[in-house]
């Protein structure tokens, strides 16, 4: 085989297989779309609901407000997982817009029962 | 007593080595096949420092370099603690018209033999598929369908180094490269072990060891090739883009999806059924929610059972005669081209699709598309992470990843329907 043959044959090959790549990916994507459009909703209901819920989940105790804008990422990304854990629900639908720090106010001995019961179970 | 001794020496793998440089030196053979033996042993050495001391995929190449080095030990011709006969599967004088004598390799096979079957048949690839299926989670890749093309852009480099092996092997006809042999480098491309070692058993054989080890450490080497690659084809505006979070995928799309995938494949490249439907299977099995039972065992203990086999007998092919000759060191040079190709390619469409979104989509994600799960969309994260630390790219860099699989099998089955 010359070298002209060699890349001839091997043009046709790549452009042969690579349509056939994008072809059957392509067929999944829409495929896919579809299911977008079959199975999910828009969470409407779900936006509106889930503010309240997250306001009912944490009114308890009063407040010590901690102001800090700066970069706690992380410590949103793990409240909104714990939050939508608790509600057994998508972070998807979760926005946290604001945390604050509830001060302890439980008696000694809830505390204590509490803490019987993480360490007897964990 | 002394005779009983001498006797023992004169079977010991001392004499054979002594021996068998001997009559290869006097044989007029090159220096490379004299010293091929204790070459190849240090080879396997290298290969387990690779794998134990810096963790190199130490799953596959551990066992790969441990069958490499047993396959090597010195043993005398015909002995009958030849553990892996190689010329039964590729040499035509052992077979009968080009199909594997089965009587034979029963009668005379050794162990590493009898379990390389399941290399040649066909049998390991796809249960590690199976296995894989299980782990795979295609939520994000349901949840972004565009992000499925991205897989496939990637699969540019498995035909852009198909097309290298094929000059080279008009270049330098001594390699001998044809397109089969072509076809099992280029995939390397796909990044997907199981993948190559499928193309190559059943196209060129005797090349079987050097791809999977070459694909095997190039998978392992991921964080290394692609950052440069990376921040070479897109700008800090690109890399620092923040995605849209992506949607709840529901239960039925989940199960849905396996079984359509599966038919679809099936109806165009049915070449590729073996792999992607056991893929799908291990998939099901696990989002199906129905068999707990069965997906821990495939994903472990069977899939860790398979994974020595398959590792020690594709190690075990690497015997001197056809690992040390200049085809390796071009698989190992193709190989990390089409790893770059891979790579340009994913990061070239996430490009496009960047300006076409007007900016949503994170070119970064591209790379993804190499199947390699789940370093490639970790390599994302982190190059991504390094321009704006608070960007969350893993998941939707799991799109492009898991459909890179599929990718990868569809460009298998198509070199195998058109080669095989």
């Amino acid at each position: 085989m010359t070298i002209a043959e060699a890349l001839s044959e091997g043009l046709q090959v790549t452009v042969v297989g690579l349509a056939i790549v994008f072809g059957v990916l392509i067929i999944l994507m829409l495929v896919l779309m579809a299911f977008k459009t079959i199975f999910y909703k828009e969470p409407e209901k779900a936006a509106e609901a889930l503010p309240n819920a997250e306001s009912i989940a944490l009114p308890a105790a009063k407040a010590e407000p901690e102001a800090k804008p700066a970069d706690d990422g992380e410590l949103i990304a793990v409240l909104t997982a714990a939050v939508a854990a608790s509600l057994s629900t998508s972070t998807y639908h979760l926005n946290i817009k604001s945390y604050r720090r509830v001060g302890n106010e439980a008696p000694v001995w809830n505390q204590a029962g509490l803490e019987d019961v993480i360490n007897s179970t964990y | 007593m002394l005779d009983a001794f001498s006797s023992f020496l004169g079977s010991s793998g001392i004499a054979a080595l002594i021996n068998n440089m001997m009559s290869a030196a006097s044989s007029g053979k090159n220096f490379l096949e004299i010293i091929g033996t204790p070459l190849m042993i240090a080879i396997a050495c290298l290969l387990l420092y690779l794998a134990i001391v810096k963790k190199f995929e130490p799953l596959l190449l551990l066992p790969i370099a441990f069958g490499v080095l047993l396959t090597n030990l010195p043993m005398f011709q015909n002995s009958s603690a030849i553990l892996m006969h190689t010329e039964f599967f590729t040499d035509p004088q052992y077979m009968i018209d080009g199909h594997l004598d089965m009587q034979r390799i029963f009668a005379e096979g050794g162990l590493l033999d009898l379990l390389y079957l399941g290399v040649k048949l066909g049998i390991y690839p796809p249960l590690i598929f199976l296995g894989i299926g299980i782990m795979t989670d295609f939520g994000p890749l349901i949840a972004n369908p565009k992000s499925i093309l991205l897989g496939a852009a990637a699969q540019f480099g498995v035909f852009i180094t198909f097309l290298g092996a094929l000059a080279m092997g008009a270049l330098i006809p001594s390699i001998g490269f044809g397109v089969n042999e072509a076809a099992s480098t280029g995939i390397i491309g796909g990044a997907d072990g199981p993948t190559a070692i499928y193309v190559t058993k059943t196209l060129a054989p005797a090349l079987l060891p050097a791809i999977a080890i070459a694909a095997y450490s190039y998978m392992a080497l991921i964080p290394v090739i692609q950052p440069p690659i990376m921040k070479l084809m897109t700008t800090k505006e690109e890399r620092s883009i923040v995605m849209e979070q992506l949607r709840p995928v529901s239960r039925t799309e989940r199960i849905l999806f396996p079984i359509i995938v599966t038919i679809v494949v099936a109806l165009i490249v049915p070449d590729a059924v073996a792999l992607v439907g056991m893929l799908m299977l291990g998939n099901l099995i696990k989002e199906s929610g129905v068999a707990d039972r069965l997906a821990k065992t495939a994903q472990n203990g069977l899939m860790n059972t398979i994974t020595i086999f398959l590792g020690l007998t594709v190690g075990a092919t690497a015997k001197a005669e056809t690992f040390l000759t200049p085809a390796t060191l071009g698989i190992v040079l193709l190989g990390l081209i089409a790893f770059c190709f891979s790579t340009a390619g994913g990061l070239l469409l996430g490009k496009i699709m960047c300006k076409l979104t007007g900016g949503k989509v994170n070119p970064l994600i591209g790379s993804a598309g190499v199947s390699a799960v789940p370093m490639a969309a970790r390599v994302s994260q982190q190059v991504g992470q390094k321009e704006n630390p608070s960007n969350f790219l893993l998941m939707h860099a799991m799109g492009p990843n898991v459909a890179g699989v599929i990718g990868s099998a569809v460009a298998a089955g198509v070199f195998l329907a058109m080669f095989a």
